[in-house]
């Protein structure tokens, strides 16, 4: 994309400098549209937040304008509020939580679909439906499922005698904040087993071969060979998870809406509630720019770390 | 592709994925609001006015009843067009003010009357005082409905509709168990264990996350002498002392914490619940998807009082609109008696206004003389009104839910009142 294609001798004998030079102007122009659309729809808005963030808007403002400068003083109280920090341990804990399951599940699910059988690609196909789906419809099975009236896992529960009666999962705390992270994990296991299958296939067979003449079993076959070639592609499924879950939004808001309490209380719900539903504009800014820096974080490291990759 | 070995593999696979997530996070930032913006032409000496609400597309009963409305008042004012946008209530009030932000509001707005004040505050709405002094008909409207419209001592809107929960029963259940729909919030508490067995539960209210949930625990404070603002009182502990035993006794299902109002009329429709606190909207509904359910409606219970949640929507115009005149023509028009008279029924709310004729139904009587004890936030309550009811929600969950005693859920329900209504400029 970046280099032009000459028929072969016309490139070596055009003497002159400057139309070589206008050429790659004229191949800059190409990304053009690219950039002008990032920067309306991602640097504009970000830069937007961030002015936000320093300014003190309520609802009379965001309107009429006149907000007035207030330097790191929203920053300030918000590091100081305990629900703040709460948000973030929630934030934090979901994450964490949901990127384990996903990516132990999503290793499993790649070893197993690495082999070959019959109707291996329509299962792949079929897994991948949790992927595709749209949130608004997994969250909303997900809470159907796990209601306490009708919901399917109850009766299920009751049916082996796990439970007695009606037990609402979603109103009490700590099963809520499971529910979420399982629901979670359920859409996101597709996309890591994929990452992971592409990274499986990748390794040569032969490697098993030699291992298996050593006589080292499926376990060692496993922590010995796949573990350490499977690393950088491990590394990129778990960071982009990591990153995409902590992001989360629609998931939990669907289905507690950061309830009950504020047990399921993840920063991008608390930053929507403060902004949109409590109309503190300034403080939904804060959050929501403090919320970046988890994610930019992890984006630097990858981005480092993939091209350490590349000239390694 | 998978045989050039484990490095090149891998590397291409990170960098596919990187592709993949800058993707999905673009199309992330990009999915925020669309704007269906509809675009008429006032060529012809024809006026055509926007209106939003969240009243529901037509194809929906409530939707239908406004789209009938403005139907009605299309074919009784010839060159004047009405083109409604419907915006789902959650996004309603988020939506108006952004819209507002960019310079795009429409001309009338039919609000929340408890946004009505913020929307002033901010300058989305117009003063209408002089349209309304001029008009001469403010005497006819209920106190506590009118004053949702006042900010600062200037009239911002005029009610459109008034509603109010009371209690509906089934008549089955309660006959069987040879009870009287209770009078008094003791007796509620009796009744409610009495009607319950294990599948099915004496009384169902909405207490999800979020200002929607904290209704019901309100209309108890309110009847218990208290005030909203001051939930850590003797009033706000005998109110969630009592929530709470109901819950924890099997009265109330614990359910409720997860349901919204919509929820809680299917449970009493398919007979999961004996009792519910609910508003007028459900009435022709439950009759109609229901019609073997024999049920009725009673006054709330009282305590120290009598008391019951206000729920009102105004008609405001715009602070932008270039024609406000016309606006106002429609906002009055709609306030007419005789047009509330066949629009109230079809619409299932009650006239915010004392001079209108709806005929005799007793079910809607016993709603009409439950709103004249109907309380809503006023001052510097109604401008924090969305977080001190989510925090009463909050207090709610804590004690029925998440372990709390109710003396700290209280506590702790307060500081954040307390903090709220402090922010409030």
């Amino acid at each position: 994309m970046t280099t032009t294609v000459a028929p072969p001798g016309t490139a070596s004998t055009t003497p002159a400098r400057a139309p070589r030079r206008a050429r790659r102007w004229g191949d800059h122009l190409f990304v053009v549209p690219a950039v002008v659309f990032v920067a309306a729809t991602v640097l504009y808005p970000l830069i937007f937040n961030i002015d936000l963030s320093f300014r003190d808007v309520g609802v009379a403002q965001i309107v009429t304008g006149g907000a007035e400068w207030v330097g790191w003083e929203n920053y300030t109280d918000q590091l100081s509020r305990d629900d703040f920090w709460h948000a973030l341990v929630i934030s934090l804990l979901y994450t964490g939580l949901a990127v384990a399951a996903a990516f132990a599940l999503g290793m499993a699910l790649a070893v197993y679909f690495n082999q070959r059988f019959p109707g291996r690609n329509v299962m792949r196909s079929l897994l991948l439906l949790a992927w595709i789906l749209p949130t608004v419809v997994s969250a909303n099975v997900w809470r159907w499922m796990l209601d306490g009236s009708y919901g399917l896992i109850n009766t299920l529960l009751e049916a082996v005698g796990v439970v007695d009666g009606d037990v609402f999962w979603l109103a009490r705390p700590v099963p809520a904040l499971f529910a979420v992270v399982i629901a979670t994990a359920w859409s996101f296991t597709p996309f890591i087993m994929i990452l992971l299958l592409a990274g499986l296939q990748g390794i040569p067979d032969t490697l098993y071969e030699a291992a298996t003449i050593d006589g080292a079993g499926a376990w060692r076959r496993f922590t010995s060979v796949t573990m350490p070639l499977l690393k950088p592609v491990n590394l990129t499924a778990l960071l982009l998870c990591f990153i995409s879950t902590f992001k989360t939004f629609d998931t939990v808001f669907l289905m507690t809406r950061g309830g009950p309490g504020e047990a399921t209380m993840i920063l991008p719900i608390y930053a929507y509630n403060e902004a949109f539903e409590f109309f503190r504009f300034d403080t939904g800014a804060v959050a929501t720019t403090l919320m970046l820096i988890v994610p930019l974080g992890l984006s630097v490291f990858y981005f480092r770390s993939l091209r350490r990759e590349e000239t390694a | 592709m998978g045989t050039r070995g484990g490095r090149s593999g891998a590397a291409w696979t990170a960098r596919a994925a990187g592709v993949l997530a800058a993707a999905a996070l673009l199309t992330a930032c990009g999915s925020g609001g669309s704007d269906d913006e509809t675009s008429g032409d006032g060529d012809g000496g024809t006026t055509t006015l926007s209106l939003w609400h969240y009243y529901g597309t037509p194809d929906t009963p409530t939707g239908a009843a406004l789209q009938n409305l403005l139907d009605r008042y299309e074919d009784e004012h010839e060159g004047v067009t009405i083109e409604p946008r419907h915006i789902p209530f959650g996004d309603f009030t988020r939506t108006l003010l952004q819209s507002a932000a960019g310079g795009d509001l429409p001309d009338i707005a039919l609000i929340n009357g408890f946004t009505t004040q913020a929307l002033a505050d901010a300058g989305v709405i117009q003063d209408l005082s002089d349209r309304v002094e001029e008009w001469g008909e403010a005497d006819h409207y209920f106190e506590t409905g009118w004053e949702t419209t006042q900010v600062d001592g200037a009239t911002y809107a005029v009610p459109h509709v008034a509603d109010a929960y009371a209690v509906y029963y089934n008549e089955t259940m309660l006959t069987e168990a040879g009870l009287q729909p209770p009078t008094t919030w003791a007796d509620m508490q009796e009744y409610a264990t009495q009607l319950s067995d294990g599948q099915r539960y004496g009384l169902a209210f909405s207490g999800i996350e979020g200002d929607e949930g904290a209704t019901a625990l309100v209309i108890r404070l309110l009847a218990a002498g208290g005030d909203p603002a001051d939930i850590d009182s003797e009033a706000g502990a005998v109110a969630l002392g009592q929530f709470t035993d109901m819950i924890a006794g099997g009265a109330v299902s614990n359910g409720v914490l997860t349901w919204n109002e919509e929820d809680v009329k299917n449970q009493f429709a398919n007979g999961q619940a004996a009792m519910m606190i609910n508003s007028a909207t459900y009435l022709s509904i439950l009759a109609e998807e229901n019609p073997e359910l024999q049920w009725n409606v009673a006054l709330l219970p009282t305590d120290v009082q009598a008391a019951t949640f206000l729920s009102q929507e105004n008609l405001a115009i715009s602070t932008t609109t270039e024609k406000a005149d016309a606006a106002w023509d429609v906002i009055a028009w709609m306030q007419r008696p005789e047009v509330l008279a066949e629009y109230l029924p079809e619409r299932n709310k009650l006239a915010a206004r004392d001079d209108v004729d709806t005929g005799d139904d007793p079910v809607r009587a016993i709603f009409a003389e439950q709103l004249q004890q109907a309380w809503a936030p006023e001052g510097d309550l109604a401008a924090a009104s969305s977080e001190v009811l989510t925090r009463i929600q909050g207090a709610l969950q804590a004690a029925a839910g998440g372990g709390a005693s109710v003396a700290d859920a209280l506590a702790d329900a307060q500081g954040q009142i307390d903090e709220a209504l402090a922010n409030v400029e």
